[in-house]
């Protein structure tokens, strides 16, 4: 049973870090911009196709892949601001508007993703020697301990750019005080809509670990990402870029060893269980806006 | 020099600027005095590109601000603190000057320079590495007013920069407006209610009216306006 724990101990952190970067995303796009990306998952899932077809196409290994679907994503983030988000955040609800406005885009990105992909679950074909390490009697899938340390690479370089960089911490600025950043003389629109190509391409980058790490994909998963990645944010806290870290960690570490001692449907309702208490005992998260720091 | 020629602002039906005209030569200080709903923070909002106005025309230095954005506004060389402080809470003092100074191109060596060089002015320098919500009241307006001048400002809009301050941090602000003309070499529009702050600090007084300029002079023509008198200070 000791082992059995351990094992599941191990697997929450190592899927809680892949949760915690659907998190990362999503959450420095709602804190930046105020903005419901309902639409989150779908560029996951998109992110996942890119490696296949990158990988199908041009012969590029996944790995290879990221930067190339980090720069698409985020210029058709960059994109996509200027032409839905950015009279969104003009709304005077911004929250409410873009919730209805993504949900909508989610919906329109998974049907074009059937129609142009079909319903078919597609597998990247990658692999690593050996398949598997052990210590002691902990098993650990190398392809998990790579998605493991790139997830951890990705949000070590974004952490580094938001408190270490002078564009992260303008970043920071506008996730307290939106009005204040103009008066010192940053364009938020700009600055906006980098922050949107961020987003995306980040999520671009999420789909192909997650791509890796799981067995396939298809155009009808994107929703439970974005599920996910928002029990991450609001266990974390909401708008706290790092906070969701921490979500996906214990979101991770609750799905994972709950599934030692029940079937994997109880082990996701004891996460939804860790999501309500955690709204009912502190409701702006484990690193609320109010913390944010 | 700020040039404000005929502003007007109207919200709907609303006339809040009904075609305001000033001036604000350099290195100088110009008070501006008015009841609540006068339209000074209005005007300033549209100096700062806050608010567009409805007509008229505004430039600094011959550039015209008119339908700038607060951000190119700020490029333009205009700072602007207001009533209530708009700090980044979560950021260390040192943090938020450095975001001021963000498009400036300047190394880390010069901007922790410059930034400690405004924090010693306003005497916050030991709490450089504190977290800005943790500063009193005062003490945020002091570093929201460091915050602008690290940028070297043409000009200043102090939105009731006394409201709320304990007096030793007055007297302290008090110092750092006064100087400001000469040492940093911009100008000054200081918009409050402590009446002997205006009256010691500014160079020329504007008096506000219900969106007109009802007087303007300097402290003593504008103590002995009978408008003003009657209008603000009483008999």
């Amino acid at each position: 049973m000791n082992e059995l724990l351990l094992q599941g101990l191990v697997n929450g952190i190592v899927v809680g870090l892949i949760y915690a970067l659907i998190g990362v995303s999503l959450n420095v796009i709602f804190g930046v911009l105020r903005v419901v990306n309902f639409a989150h998952g779908e560029f996951i899932v998109l992110g996942a196709y890119g490696a296949y077809f990158a990988q199908q196409l041009l012969g590029l290994s996944p790995l290879l892949a990221m930067p190339l679907v980090f720069l698409v994503f985020g210029l058709l983030g960059y994109g996509l601001y200027f032409l839905l988000v950015q009279r969104l955040s003009r709304s005077n609800d911004p929250e409410h508007a873009s919730l209805l406005v993504m949900f909508g885009l989610s919906l329109v990105l998974g049907a074009l993703m059937l129609l142009a992909f079909e319903a078919d679950s597609r597998s990247l074909n990658f692999s690593l020697e050996p398949p598997f390490l052990m210590f002691g009697n902990v098993i650990l899938p190398t392809t998990k301990l790579l998605g493991l340390a790139v997830s951890v690479v990705i949000t070590g370089c974004l952490a580094y750019f938001l408190y270490r960089t002078m564009p992260g911490k303008a970043l920071r600025a506008i996730i307290m005080n939106r009005d204040a950043i103009q008066i010192v003389g940053v364009d938020l629109n700009h600055l906006s809509a980098l922050t949107f190509g961020l987003g995306l391409g980040l999520a671009g980058i999420t789909g192909i670990i997650v791509s890796m790490i799981f067995p396939s994909f298809s155009p009808f998963i994107g929703q439970d990402y974005t599920l996910i990645g928002f029990i991450v944010i609001v266990l974390g806290g909401l708008g706290h870029p790092i906070g969701a870290v921490a979500g996906g960690i214990l979101f991770g570490l609750a799905e994972q060893t709950a599934m030692v001692f029940f079937s994997g449907t109880v082990a996701m309702l004891l996460g939804f269980v860790l999501l309500i208490a955690v709204i009912l005992i502190r409701p702006a998260g484990l690193f609320g806006v109010q913390n944010l720091r | 020099m700020l040039k404000v020629d005929q502003l007007v602002k109207t919200f709907g039906g609303m006339t809040a600027l009904a075609g305001i005209s000033l001036t604000v030569p350099d290195r100088s200080i110009l008070g501006v005095l008015g009841m609540n709903g006068s339209g000074k923070t209005t005007m300033l909002n549209c100096i700062n590109g806050i608010y567009e106005a409805t007509s008229g025309e505004i430039s600094l230095d011959g550039v015209s601000l008119i339908g700038k954005a607060p951000h190119a506004v700020f490029t333009e060389g205009v700072g602007r603190t207001f009533q209530v402080p708009r700090i980044f809470p979560q950021m260390s003092l040192l943090e938020n000057l450095a975001v001021a100074l963000l498009n400036k191109g300047l190394s880390n060596a010069q901007v922790a320079e410059i930034s400690a060089h405004w924090l010693n002015k306003v005497e916050l320098y030991r709490l450089r590495h504190n977290y800005a919500e943790e500063l009193s009241g005062g003490q945020q307006k002091l570093l929201e007013l460091a915050r602008i001048m690290v940028a070297n400002p043409k000009l200043v809009l102090l939105d009731e920069p006394f409201a709320g301050v304990n007096p030793s941090l007055a007297l302290l602000l008090i110092g750092i407006i006064r100087e400001m003309p000469q040492e940093v070499g911009c100008s000054v529009m200081l918009v409050s209610h402590d009446l002997t702050s205006v009256y010691e600090l500014s160079d020329n007084i504007l008096v506000m009216h219900e969106g007109h300029v009802l007087a303007e002079g300097n402290a003593e023509a504008i103590q002995k306006n009978p408008d003003v008198i009657e209008a603000y200070l009483g008999a």
